[in-house]
């Protein structure tokens, strides 16, 4: 216990030592929160700009119409279809949302209606944030054509209070970044350490083995905690994303997930010979996982073929589960199938690096 | 009554082809400094390390402290003190965080402080490992060996790649834990080392052990000569020299000729008429007493360095 204390500090102070690992863990996603909020948050005042193509006479549609109105961050165009798609091309306008002629017959026979929504899927932000708002307003106002009319004022605040900017799906997105390269890159001061001969010169002590690991795998963890305040700190203060959920059940993510990647550190690590020769595995791991995880794109906007990727990655289920509960966001997966997939990822990666560990 | 600490017998590991140590036998006793001589690869390490439970053997026997090394070598771990003969360190703690923590890692430690200056550290207590000379290294890995007070002390070539001055500085370590009553247990190619350091001496060459007494009686029995050492402009027969009066044996590595006599006089004369009836101008030269690394050179047919 006394060794395993004395390990731990001695962790700490060669990190705090180690500038290169002080900057990977907390300056470097702090840098993309402040880099992308601020790129994005220009986006969120000036409104969304959306084309409105109305090609139907009908009470329906005009009334389809009027509700979009109420979205206060909507500025609608309305014009005519070919002229607004071409300024969705030139990047004039997010969205361009088609009323197409018929809406009003197809509703009043009690049949399918179209209405069509353009965007370009490469705008994180128009995907995230203004298609579940088109998506809500559809729901409401179908509901409002079989309903009485007057439930159109309560659309509106249910719009608003489900209002999610993109900050709030970027930050627990990067938290759960920064969880995964904190864990995946947990496995090389021992690798290091086993390079440079330290671990041989602890085995010719009666130190076990066990303590070792236990030591810098427990340091791992208390930083994974540490990180998570400063991200959730900087995201409140700087673009106040507030952490609307239960700290407790927050925690609990943040050590499995960090967890996970420990033991997938490991297990990437255990057979490399030197850290020169794990590093090259852990970037081929991490970097897709990074940009398929839905930190900086919407799992939803993934390409057919990758999704089985997607669907694999620990860091997709992390990155939900940390979204759910740090800003109410809507779930991909419930907690339950979340902390399975990480749990599972877990055990598989800690049974590979057990067996396969190198220690000489 | 002096008691074995150490008990090898029938001691093999090999790597491969390659036996590194080939039916190694020897006692190490207490308070003994006991050195194992031989060039690299000669199986040093490899022993040493089975000693200290790094390596596994085998073939063979090993007792330390009267305990198996094959089932007891956490309690032999937690007696004994491990110089390896790579430094390695943790590079960014400081020479007291690294003592400290090593100390956590046995049941007992020494006062730390003590053990500081004792090899010398005192004025570089705060010092980062990677920011220690090779000789602060050295003396902070001996230290590192210390920290538990230990009964046996192995030493993987304590001194190679110091300068003069740490050497020396390092021995006076060794020495002050050999009076403390400590058993050493270290391997060198130095020669000098070994004769002025060690009671007794192992000499190892192709993981077998050709020779093992105190360093006076290794030269003794090998030599009853004294050696007389020169340089030849070119190459000289070793028969014409070995013919000279007074030479009992003569040996010629290139131009470097070492010849061994019983009666200095005798022999420089006859070699200085020898060279001057063959016009030969011989230089560097100089006489002295047989060494270990005569008595290397009689057993192996090599020098012990390259």
């Amino acid at each position: 216990m006394k060794a395993f204390a004395k390990l731990l500090v001695a962790n700490l102070r060669e990190f705090i030592r180690e500038r290169p690992a002080l900057f990977w863990t907390f300056a470097f996603p702090v840098l993309f929160i402040l880099l992308f909020g601020a790129i994005f948050s220009g986006a969120e005042e000036t409104e969304f700009s959306v084309g409105l193509v109305i090609e139907d006479t009908s009470y329906a549609a005009q009334g389809f119409a009027e509700a979009l109105g109420y979205v206060p961050v909507f500025k609608l165009h309305e014009g005519a279809r070919e002229a607004e798609l071409q300024a969705l091309r030139d990047g004039d306008r997010q969205a361009v949302i088609v009323v197409g002629p018929g809406l009003g017959d197809a509703v009043a026979r009690g049949q399918m209606g179209d209405i069509n929504v353009y965007h370009d899927p490469s705008q994180t932000t128009v995907v995230q944030v203004l298609l579940p708002i088109v998506r809500k307003v559809v729901a409401e106002f179908e509901r409002t054509l079989v309903q009485s009319p007057s439930v159109i004022r309560l659309n509106e605040r249910t719009i608003q209070t489900h209002e999610l900017r993109f900050i709030d799906f970027f930050v627990p997105g990067i938290l759960a970044m920064a969880l995964m390269q904190l864990g995946i890159f947990a496995a090389m001061p021992l690798i290091v350490q086993r390079q440079n001969l330290i671990l041989k010169r602890m085995g010719a002590t009666p130190l076990r083995r066990s303590t070792i690991v236990a030591s810098s795998v427990g340091f791992r963890l208390i930083l994974s905690v540490v990180q998570a305040l400063v991200i959730i700190l900087i995201g409140r203060l700087v673009f106040n994303v507030q952490m609307t959920g239960n700290w407790f059940y927050l925690i609990g993510m943040v050590l499995l997930g960090a967890a996970t990647f420990v033991a997938m550190g490991y297990a990437l690590g255990a057979r490399a010979r030197s850290e020169e020769t794990a590093m090259p595995l852990v970037m081929a791991i991490q970097f897709p996982m990074m940009f398929l995880g839905g930190v900086f794109f919407s799992v939803e906007m993934m390409p057919d073929f990758l999704r089985p990727v997607v669907q694999a990655i620990p860091l997709t289920y992390l990155g939900d589960s940390l979204r759910q509960i740090m800003v109410d966001a809507s779930a991909l997966h419930s907690h339950l199938v979340n902390i399975c997939v990480l749990a599972g990822w877990l055990v598989a990666c800690l049974l590979l690096a057990i067996r396969f560990f190198r220690w000489e | 009554m002096v008691t074995p600490v150490i008990e090898v017998s029938g001691l093999c590991k090999s790597y491969g082809e390659i036996k590194a140590v080939d039916h190694v036998s020897f006692e190490v006793e207490q308070g003994e400094v006991f050195g194992m001589l031989g060039p690299n690869g000669a199986g040093k390490t490899t022993t040493v390390e089975i000693l200290e439970g790094l390596r596994t053997p085998d073939a063979g026997s090993v007792a330390v402290l009267g305990m198996d090394i094959r089932r007891e070598m956490r309690h032999i771990k937690a007696q004994v003190g491990v110089q390896l003969q790579t430094t390695s360190l943790f590079p960014l703690l400081s020479v007291a965080e690294l003592l400290d923590l090593f100390a956590s890692f046995f049941p007992k430690a020494v006062n730390l402080e003590e053990l500081i200056e004792l090899v010398g550290l005192g004025g570089s207590r705060r010092v980062l490992c990677r920011d220690l000379s090779g000789g602060q290294r050295q003396r902070l890995s001996v230290a590192l060996a210390l920290v538990n007070d230990p009964t046996i002390l192995f030493l993987d070539e304590p001194t190679t790649g110091l300068d003069p001055q740490a050497r020396h500085s390092l021995w006076d370590v060794i020495e002050e834990s050999g009076r403390k009553g400590k058993t050493v247990f270290l391997t060198t190619h130095y020669m000098e080392e070994a004769e002025h350091l060690c009671n007794r001496v192992a000499v190892v060459d192709h993981g077998q052990i050709i020779a093992l007494d105190t360093p006076e009686a290794l030269v003794r029995q090998n030599f009853e000569e004294e050696a007389i050492e020169f340089q030849a402009p070119q190459h000289i027969p070793v028969e014409a020299l070995e013919g000279l009066a007074g030479v009992t044996r003569a040996l010629a590595e290139d131009s470097h000729v070492t010849l061994y006599t019983r009666s200095v006089p005798e022999a420089v004369s006859a070699l200085m008429q020898f060279a001057e009836g063959h016009s030969l101008t011989l230089s560097e030269l100089y006489i002295r007493r047989a060494t270990l690394e005569d008595v290397f050179l009689k057993l192996t047919g090599r020098r012990i360095r390259e």
